[in-house]
C-alpha cells in the first residue's frame, strides 16, 4: 500500500504560488527597453532605448528598430542617460506607451459614439452622458493591467515618483510596483539572497541582496560595461597597425573580398543628405557589438593577462578572424583578450582619454570587494556562495571563469559559487524575467500599490512602499 | 564460399570450421524481411546485417480523440485580497466556471472594465478572497506608551524619537537586522534653541549624526523588548518559553557579539594555507586530547593499585608477632568485605538472566588474579580452559567481560558513579532507549510493523488494512521514526481489539437473531395451541392477556438459560462457523 501521489485536482494550488493577474512588466535600460506580460519567459517587445527624432518641421519621434534607418533631418537620441536613469520623461512616456499599448495590446475598437455609425441625433440627445462616460473610460490605456517597472538601484526618488505618476495618471493602471533590477535578477536566478553582478550596456553594478531587498550600502557601480568595452575596441582599431577604419554596414554599397590585412576595396554609398553623427554612432555600435560577440574574449587565468608568460602563450594560440563590413579582415590574437582585460585590471587594456579611464576602484574585483566590505560580516560567506551574474556584457567568452578565478584569489578560504544562466536570453533579460516571475506570484498581490492608495497618499507612497 | 571451394579442390574433408558456415548463412537469409521499394542489390549491400530502413507507412496519423463534451468555460474573475492594507483592490485572474453557474455579470462583456468599481461596491461579499491573503504576516514589535517609556525604557544613549524610529524600522523590515542596519539613517531633529536653557539666541543646531553599529541597534531593541515583556507580564508568571525568550533578550551582550564578528572578519581574510594549517592544528589538538585522556586513565588505574589501607591507629600494637597476626586477620576481613562489596557492585550491570554456575568461575578467576596481582588479561586463559565448543567460547568471552567489569569495579569503585546519568529530556534528545532484550544485528523499524501484520491471517490483514483505509492512515509508514512506529503499533493494537470486539458483537448478534427466530417459532406454536385452546374455550380473555404479558420475560429468562445451559444449538453453529472461517483462513494461508 504505497502512498499515491495526489491527483491534480486535489493538489494544493497555493503552494506553488502562481496566480496571474495579467500584469505587465517594463524594464528600461540604457541600451534596450523590454516590455511584456508577467508569467512569460521572455519579453514580448524589446526595443532599443535609442529612438529616431526627425528634426524637420514638424519634429517627430520614431520608435523601434525598423525606424532607425538613414534618412534626412534625422538624428538618434536616447531617453535614458548613461546612469540607466530616465532623462527625457516626455519621450520616455511616449516610448513606454508605444511599447505597452501599441505593441502589447490588441487594436481597440473605436467607441460606438465615435465610429460614426450611431450618428442618430435623437439617440445622442438621449444618452449623451453615457457616451461621455465611455469616452472617459477609453482614454486610459492600461486600466486592466497592473504594471511592474524596474529601476536602477541608484534611481533618484524624484524619478521614482515620476514613474508612478505616469503610470497612474496617464495610463490609469489599477496597481503599480517599482522594483530594483538586481533584486529581480536574483529572483530570476531563484534566489532571495545573492550578490548580483550586473554587467550591462552602460554600467556594471555589484549589489548585495538580502531576503529580496537591496542592501543600499553595498551598491557599487562603474562604467565598465558594454560602452566602455566599445571604446576600448575603437581604441584598439585606431592604434593597430594597419589602422582599422570603422565603417558601419549601412555605408557600404558593395565590396570585393581582399586578403587579410590588405586595404579594403569597397564602394561606399553616397547619400544626398547629411547623415547625422548620432546615427552613425548608433550603427557603429552595432558593428562593435558584433565584434564583441564573435571575437572578444576574457582571459580566464591563471593569473592576470599581464602576468609573465601569458601573453606569449596567447600569441601561440590560434586567433579569430573578423571581417569588417567593407571587406577588410584581420586575425585577432592577443588583442582580443587585451580589450576586455581593463575590466579586471586598471593597468591593463588600451589607453583611453583620462575621463574614460577606469580607476582601480572601478574594476570588477574591486567593486565586489567594496560591496562586500559595506555589509555585515555574517552575510558575506553566504553571499559569495550565491553570486548571480547577469547582463549581456557578461556573455563575453570566459567571463565567468575569470570571475571565479578572481574571487577565489580574493577569498581563498571560502566557498564561492557563481550562478550564471546558460541561456543568453536569460542573461540579457535577467531583470525582466525576475519581474515576470514576481508579478505573477499570488503572494505578490498584497504588495501592489493600488490606485486608491496612490490617490490617498500621493506620489510619496512609492518611497514608502517600494523600499 | 572461397574456403569451401579450396577444400573441394584440395580434396579436403569438410572441416569443423567450414561446416556451420553455409547453414548459418541460410539461417540469416531466411528471416530477412522482404522490404518493398528497395532494390535487391542495395539490400544485399548490408550483408548479414540487414539495412535498417523503416518501411514508410502510407497512413495518416491517427486523428486526435476529441471529446464530445463542450469546452470548459473560463472567466476572468475578479478577486480581492484581504491581506492588503487597501483591501478594496480587485484584480482579476482566469478561473474555470463551475458547472451550472453563469459567468458573473461583471466580466461577461469585454469592454466593461470601467464598470468594475461599480460592481465591486455593489456586491463586496460575492467577490472571493484570494488564497494568498494568509501569507501576509506581520511581526509583532513591542509597543509602549510615553509613560511606560519614561518609567522603564530611559537610556542616556537613546532619545525617545530615535527609539521610535528604530521600532518603526524593525517593523518595516520584519526584524531582519542586516536590512535594518543597512537602512538606518537617523538624523536627529534639529534642536531648537527654545527648548534649551540657554535661551533663544541659539539657532537650530543639527547634531552630527553618528553611525550605530548593528550590535547597538540589537542591544537597544532587545532591551526595549525584554523590558516591555516584563512590564506586560511579571517575570515570575511567565511560561517556560516566554521566560527563556526574556532571558535571552535581557542578557544580550553586544561586546561579545562584536568580538565574534571581529573574529569572523579575521577568519574571513585568511588565506587558503592559513585555513589548512588551522584545520590541521585542530586535528592535532583533538589527537592530543584523546591521548591525554587515555594517559590519565592509566595513571588513575596505577594510583588505585598503589592504594593501601591507611593506618589511623597507633601501629605499636602490631609490632609484636601476635600483633602482626591480628593485623593480618584484620586486613583479610577488611579485604574480604571490600571484595564482596566490589562483586556486588560489579555484577549489578550484567544481565540478570545469567546462570549462576557461570558466576562461580569468574569469581575464582578474579580471586586468582587478585592473589597473583596480575592484569586481567593474564588471568583469563588460566581461569577458563579453552574448549572447541563454540558455545563454550561465547561463555568464556562473557566470563572475561564479567571479569573485567568486576575488576574495574573493584579497582575503581568510584567510576560507575562518575558516569553522568542522563535526564529523561537528554535521553530523548540523544535518542537513547532501553530495551529488555535486543535481537542480534540491525533491524528495520518497518519490519517490526510488518511482523505485526504477518502474524495475522489473511482475512484479518485485509480487515486491518480496510480499517486503516477508513482512517486515512497508510499501511506503510512513510517516515518510520521511533515515535511514529510506537504510535502505529498502538494504533494497530487498538484496531485489533476493535476488530475482536466487532467479531464478538457479530457473533452475539447472530445468536440473538437465532434466539429471536426460535422465540418466534415457539410463540407461533404457543399461538397455535392457544388458538386451539380458544377454540375449545372462548372465555378467559383477561387471563390470556396476563399470560401474554407474563410470557416475554419468561422467554428472556429462557434465553439467558439457553445461552448458558442449552446453548447446544446456537453455540455449536457459532463454533462451527468460526471453525470454518479458521479453516478457510488456513487454506488461504497455505
Amino acid at each position: 500500500m504505497a502512498q499515491q501521489p495526489l491527483p491534480t485536482s486535489a493538489q494544493p494550488t497555493d503552494i506553488y504560488g502562481g496566480d496571474e493577474v495579467s500584469a505587465l512588466v517594463l524594464d528600461p535600460g540604457y541600451c534596450n527597453t523590454r516590455a511584456g506580460f508577467a508569467g512569460e519567459d521572455v519579453p514580448k517587445s524589446i526595443l532599443p532605448s535609442f529612438y529616431g527624432h526627425v528634426t524637420s518641421d514638424p519634429p517627430r519621434d520614431l520608435f523601434g528598430d525598423e525606424c532607425i534607418i538613414p534618412r534626412s533631418d534625422f538624428e538618434v537620441r536616447n531617453y535614458m542617460n548613461k546612469d540607466s536613469v530616465v532623462e527625457d520623461w516626455d519621450v520616455a512616456a511616449k516610448m513606454w506607451e508605444f511599447m505597452l499599448v501599441k505593441r502589447l495590446q490588441p487594436e481597440r475598437q473605436t467607441p460606438p459614439s465615435k465610429n460614426k455609425l450611431n450618428d442618430d441625433v435623437k439617440e445622442q440627445d438621449g444618452e449623451g452622458d453615457v457616451a461621455m462616460e465611455e469616452v472617459e473610460a477609453m482614454e486610459k490605456a492600461l486600466e486592466e493591467y497592473p504594471l511592474l517597472m524596474t529601476e536602477a538601484p541608484w534611481n533618484s526618488p524624484k524619478a521614482r515618483e515620476k514613474a508612478i505618476e505616469l503610470s497612474m495618471e496617464s495610463w490609469g493602471t489599477p496597481a503599480f510596483w517599482l522594483s530594483r533590477t538586481p533584486v529581480l535578477s536574483s529572483f530570476a536566478a531563484g534566489k532571495a539572497t545573492a550578490l548580483v553582478i550586473d554587467v550591462g550596456g552602460a554600467n556594471t553594478s555589484v549589489t548585495a541582496i538580502h531576503d529580496g531587498m537591496v542592501l543600499k550600502r553595498s551598491i557599487q557601480r562603474s562604467p565598465a560595461g558594454g560602452l566602455w568595452l566599445s571604446s576600448q575596441i575603437r581604441n584598439m582599431w585606431e592604434t593597430s597597425e594597419p589602422k582599422v577604419d570603422l565603417i558601419p554596414t549601412f555605408m557600404v554599397e558593395n565590396k570585393t573580398p581582399v586578403d587579410a590585412l590588405a586595404p579594403a576595396q569597397a564602394r561606399l554609398r553616397e547619400f544626398p543628405y547629411k547623415i547625422h553623427d548620432s546615427y552613425r554612432a548608433f550603427e557603429e555600435e552595432r558593428l562593435l557589438t558584433e565584434f564583441k560577440e564573435s571575437v572578444v574574449e576574457v582571459w580566464r587565468g591563471p593569473g592576470r593577462y599581464g602576468a609573465a608568460g601569458n601573453e606569449e602563450y596567447i600569441k601561440s594560440q590560434p586567433g579569430r578572424v573578423f571581417e569588417m563590413p567593407d571587406g577588410y579582415n584581420q586575425m585577432w590574437r592577443e588583442q582580443r583578450f587585451k580589450v576586455a582585460e581593463g575590466m579586471w585590471d586598471e593597468n591593463a587594456g588600451y589607453p583611453v582619454p583620462e575621463s574614460e579611464r577606469l580607476t582601480k576602484a572601478q574594476t570588477i574585483p574591486e567593486l565586489i570587494r567594496s560591496a562586500l566590505n559595506a555589509i555585515d560580516v555574517d552575510l558575506r560567506g553566504n553571499l559569495l556562495a550565491n553570486v548571480v551574474v547577469t547582463g549581456s556584457t557578461s556573455l563575453i567568452n570566459g567571463f565567468n571563469d575569470r570571475l571565479n578565478n578572481e574571487l577565489t584569489a580574493m577569498y581563498p578560504g571560502l566557498k564561492i559559487k557563481i550562478h550564471a544562466a546558460g541561456l543568453s536570453s536569460e542573461r540579457r533579460f535577467g531583470a525582466w524575467i525576475g519581474g515576470s516571475i514576481l508579478a505573477s506570484l499570488g503572494t505578490f498581490h498584497q504588495m501592489w500599490i493600488s490606485k486608491k492608495e496612490y490617490e490617498e497618499n500621493g506620489v510619496g507612497i512609492v518611497e514608502k512602499r517600494c523600499k | 564460399m572461397a574456403s569451401s571451394d579450396v577444400r573441394d579442390v584440395l580434396n579436403l574433408p569438410e572441416g569443423a570450421a567450414g561446416g556451420p558456415r553455409p547453414s548459418k548463412k541460410q539461417k540469416v537469409s531466411a528471416p530477412r524481411p522482404n522490404l518493398k521499394g528497395l532494390a535487391r542489390e542495395v539490400h544485399n549491400l548490408g550483408g548479414d546485417n540487414p539495412i535498417a530502413i523503416v518501411p514508410e507507412v502510407t497512413q495518416f496519423k491517427k486523428r486526435r480523440f476529441i471529446s464530445r463534451k463542450p469546452a470548459a468555460r473560463w472567466e476572468l474573475r475578479p478577486f480581492r485580497n484581504s491581506g492588503r492594507t487597501d483591501a478594496s483592490l480587485t484584480l482579476r485572474h482566469w478561473r474555470r466556471v463551475e458547472e451550472g453557474k453563469q459567468p458573473s455579470a461583471t466580466v461577461r462583456g469585454e469592454g466593461q472594465a470601467g464598470e468594475d468599481d461599480v460592481s465591486g461596491s455593489k456586491g463586496e461579499e460575492e467577490i472571493e478572497d484570494t488564497l494568498y491573503a494568509k501569507y501576509n504576516v506581520q511581526v509583532s514589535v513591542p509597543q509602549y506608551s510615553d509613560d511606560q517609556y519614561h518609567q522603564v525604557l530611559e537610556n542616556p544613549d537613546w532619545s525617545k524619537e530615535e527609539t521610535d524610529y528604530l521600532m518603526e524600522l524593525v517593523r518595516d523590515f520584519d526584524i531582519r537586522w542586516p536590512l535594518i542596519w543597512d537602512r538606518y539613517e537617523w538624523s536627529p531633529p534639529a534642536t531648537n534653541g527654545e527648548a534649551d536653557a540657554d535661551g533663544d539666541e541659539s539657532k537650530a543646531i543639527v547634531p552630527a549624526t553618528r553611525s550605530r553599529s548593528m550590535e547597538d541597534l540589537k542591544a537597544r531593541y532587545y532591551e526595549v523588548a525584554s523590558r516591555m515583556m516584563a512590564v506586560q507580564k511579571p517575570v515570575q508568571y511567565m511560561t517556560q518559553p516566554e521566560f527563556a525568550l526574556h532571558e535571552l533578550m535581557a542578557h544580550f551582550n553586544p561586546q561579545q557579539e562584536k568580538l565574534r564578528k571581529d573574529f569572523a572578519l579575521n577568519s574571513f581574510g585568511r588565506s587558503r594555507e592559513e585555513a589548512r594549517e588551522e584545520e590541521s592544528l585542530l586535528l592535532e589538538i583533538k589527537r592530543i586530547l584523546a591521548r591525554s585522556d587515555r594517559f590519565n586513565e592509566e595513571r588513575r588505574e596505577l594510583y588505585n593499585r598503589l592504594d593501601y589501607p591507611h593506618a589511623e591507629q597507633d601501629i605499636n600494637t602490631f609490632k609484636s608477632s601476635t600483633g602482626l597476626q591480628t593485623l593480618l586477620q584484620n586486613l583479610m576481613t577488611a579485604d574480604k568485605s571490600k571484595k564482596r562489596k566490589s562483586i556486588m557492585g560489579g555484577e549489578a550491570p550484567t544481565p540478570s538472566g545469567q546462570p549462576t554456575p557461570q558466576q562461580a568461575a569468574p569469581d575464582s578467576a578474579r580471586r586468582d588474579s587478585a592473589a597473583a596481582s596480575t592484569g586481567p588479561r593474564d588471568s583469563a586463559p588460566a581461569a577458563a580452559p579453552t574448549t572447541g565448543n563454540k558455545k563454550a567460547q561465547q561463555q568464556q568471552q562473557q566470563q572475561q567481560q564479567q571479569q573485567q567489569q568486576a575488576q574495574q569495579a573493584s579497582q575503581q569503585p568510584s567510576q560507575p558513579q562518575e558516569r553522568k546519568k542522563l535526564t529523561e529530556q537528554e535521553e530523548m534528545i540523544y535518542g537513547v532507549t532501553h530495551h529488555e532484550r535486543l535481537g542480534s544485528g540491525p533491524t528495520f523499524r518497518t519490519e517490526k510493523i510488518n511482523k505485526l501484520f504477518s502474524h495475522k491471517s489473511n482475512q484479518q490483514q485485509l480487515r486491518i488494512t480496510n480499517t486503516l483505509n477508513e482512517l486515512d492512515v497508510p499501511a506503510k509508514l512513510a517516515m518510520p521514526t521511533a515515535a511514529t512506529t510506537h504510535a502505529f503499533e498502538q494504533l494497530l493494537a487498538s484496531v485489533n481489539s476493535l476488530l475482536d470486539a466487532r467479531k464478538v458483537t457479530d457473533k452475539i448478534d447472530a445468536e440473538i437473531k437465532l434466539e429471536l427466530a426460535k422465540k418466534a417459532e415457539r410463540e407461533k406454536a404457543a399461538g397455535l395451541q392457544e388458538a386451539e385452546k380458544s377454540e375449545d374455550a372462548d372465555d378467559g380473555d383477561a387471563k390470556d392477556d396476563a399470560a401474554a404479558a407474563d410470557e416475554p420475560p419468561k422467554e428472556e429468562d429462557n434465553q439467558g438459560e439457553n445461552d448458558q445451559l442449552e446453548s447446544a444449538g446456537p453455540k455449536r453453529s457459532a463454533s462451527v462457523l468460526s471453525d470454518k472461517s479458521d479453516k478457510t483462513a488456513k487454506r488461504q494461508k497455505k
